[in-house]
């Protein structure tokens, strides 16, 4: 396993619902990524089709495997890069349920896959209308160390951090599809999140403006102090590379350990206090 | 949470870059040539105006004014052209006075006496000279209500608030006042009483009954599900008012959303229906 690694971000905005012209988009920015020596290159949230897409998800949404996956498995098998995307996911067994889910591909394929579990109903936000939610936390040990994965609202519940964190991701990705007016939250949690967890966290936001919404971008590499080590413009489409040195997470965890100090039992207590609300 | 003016305040430069933004981005999706607005000289159409200027430049914003005898004010005209001359963009006026006298005379039930609906003719007279322009110029109209006037349906149903964008709807009429002071607006325009120029003298502070700088609070309040109760208390004013004020927003409802139909179909047009807009 690489003790460092190098991270690129494809702040990219995504057209609604044309898969072909964000597989364009999406190949270019791994070839980009690949002439500028990165392992990993990371796209936000639903980046195959766009965010509003409302009712023409069910069109959209494939399988996995699928065409979009094994598109962007050729292309990564290709240029031997590591990949990390997100799309509406139909359910291989059902083909009929749909899921918001992060991908992740590497040079010899599908590495694995992570299905949103929060999925946020409320103000403009209509996930659960259209997905299920995902119900496992997700942690791959690959070539590149052991990486997390998240996406976008989970990063208001500690606890799916978290437990990638305790299943041994060192570095945790978030892929994002947040709008201007919740920018402020997503600056603290991502900080949050890391420092809490003594781990990398990558944080891909998209950007454009879809209908009303517009997505800020200020896509971020986080050290595991909580130190802004990279960031994407705001609001405009930007590629951005940085290098993620995992020695950095063991002198952190003896400074502020903790993973040292986590109490067990009050996951219990928060368990049992959660079915009180 | 403290119902003070500050509540009210934003970060102008960020709310004036997302709604050009905003702006841009529609009019690049719909495949037009540009924006019509109507423009009358007041502080939302002004703001409206400079806006989509500084969008897609003044070159591709055509602003109507569409003076009538009974409302004609020299000094609405002279604003007008002033903001035109000042954000580039291209003006055309339009006296519908005829087209007025003709509808008056038509309508076989036309009560001279009714000022509201007779004003209502003139809105949606309006929104007719503005559509044709669009229509013929392939360009899409853009709208400039507040959002005091829009949540108190102090509009004409189909008439002033019909557009394919609003780019200042989410923005309360003392917010929009100090954007317009932000883009350069002169403070004497920003300034000027609002009136949707439906009869003479008309002014709606007048009609609604209440200053803006306290139906804004009152308007922000509801926004974030404060009680009628609590919000009287924190402006120091009766619940009386601030009730008359929720009943007015609760009730209008009806001119701001897509027609309701009876549900009898698998997926139904407002409803369950839910399709992008301006995806393509």
């Amino acid at each position: 396993m690489k003790e460092k690694i190098k991270l690129a971000f494809a702040q990219i905005s995504s057209k609604r619902e044309n898969k072909k012209e964000n597989l364009q988009k999406i190949e270019e920015c791994i070839i980009k990524a690949k002439e500028q020596a990165a392992d990993l290159v990371i796209f936000p949230e639903l980046s195959l089709t766009g965010y509003v897409v409302r009712d023409q998800i069910y069109e959209l949404a494939e399988t996995i495997p699928g065409s979009a996956t094994k598109k962007i498995e050729g292309i990564a098998r290709k240029t031997g890069m590591h990949v990390i995307f997100g799309m509406p996911e139909l359910s291989e067994k059902t083909k009929a349920t749909i899921f918001n889910t992060a991908v992740f591909i590497g040079p010899k394929g599908f590495i694995g896959k992570y299905r949103k579990m929060y999925l946020p109903t409320h103000s403009v936000f209509e996930e659960k209308r259209y997905f299920r939610p995902g119900y496992q936390t997700v942690a791959f040990n690959t070539a590149l160390g052991n990486i997390g994965l998240c996406i976008c609202y989970d990063l208001f519940f500690p606890e799916v951090c978290r437990l990638t964190r305790l299943k041994g991701a060192q570095l945790i990705v978030s892929i994002s599809a947040s709008p201007s007016v919740r920018r402020s939250f997503f600056e603290i949690l991502t900080a949050a999140r890391a420092l809490e967890n003594t781990a990398f966290l990558a944080y891909v936001n998209l950007v454009g403006v879809e209908e009303g919404l517009q997505f800020w971008g200020g896509s971020r590499l986080v050290s595991p102090t909580g130190d802004v080590l990279a960031k994407a413009k705001y609001d405009e489409e930007d590629f951005v590379t940085c290098e993620v040195d995992y020695n950095d997470i063991r002198p952190t965890e003896t400074f502020i350990p903790t993973l040292r100090d986590l109490r067990p039992e009050l996951f219990d207590e928060l368990k049992k206090y959660s079915e009180l609300l | 949470m403290k119902l003070t003016p500050s509540v009210l305040e934003l970060d102008l430069s960020e709310i004036e870059k997302r709604i050009r933004r905003f702006i841009k981005k529609y009019v690049e999706n719909s495949g037009a040539d540009g924006i019509v607005l109507g423009l009358s000289g007041g502080i939302d159409s002004s703001t409206t105006a400079a806006l989509s200027s500084l969008s897609i430049g003044g070159d591709q914003v055509l602003g109507l004014m569409l003076p009538e005898k009974e409302t004609y004010n020299p000094k609405d005209i002279d604003d007008a052209k002033l903001v035109a001359e000042k954000f580039g963009l291209k003006t055309q006026i339009c006296d519908i006075t005829p087209v007025l006298e003709n509808f008056y005379k038509t309508i076989p039930i036309f009560d001279q006496a009714d000022k509201l609906c007779k004003g209502n003719i003139k809105a949606r007279t309006r929104m007719i000279y503005i559509y044709y322009y669009a229509n013929k110029l392939n360009r899409i109209v853009c709208g400039s209500s507040d959002k005091s006037e829009t949540m108190m349906g102090y509009f004409t149903k189909w008439g002033d608030v019909a557009a394919d964008i609003s780019p200042i709807m989410d923005l309360y009429k003392t917010q929009a006042r100090k954007l317009a002071a932000h883009l350069g607006l002169p403070a004497e325009l920003a300034a000027k009483p609002s009136t949707p120029a439906l009869w003479p003298n008309q002014l709606a502070e007048t009609e609604l009954g209440i200053k803006y700088e306290t139906l804004d609070l009152i308007l922000y309040g509801l926004e974030r599900f404060m009680t009628t109760e609590e919000i009287a208390l924190q402006l120091n004013i009766e619940n009386t008012l601030v009730k008359k004020v929720k009943n007015r927003w609760l009730s209008a409802e009806h001119k701001r959303r897509m027609l309701l139909t009876a549900k009898l179909e698998y997926r139904t047009i407002g409803t369950d229906f839910r399709l992008p807009q301006n995806a393509y």
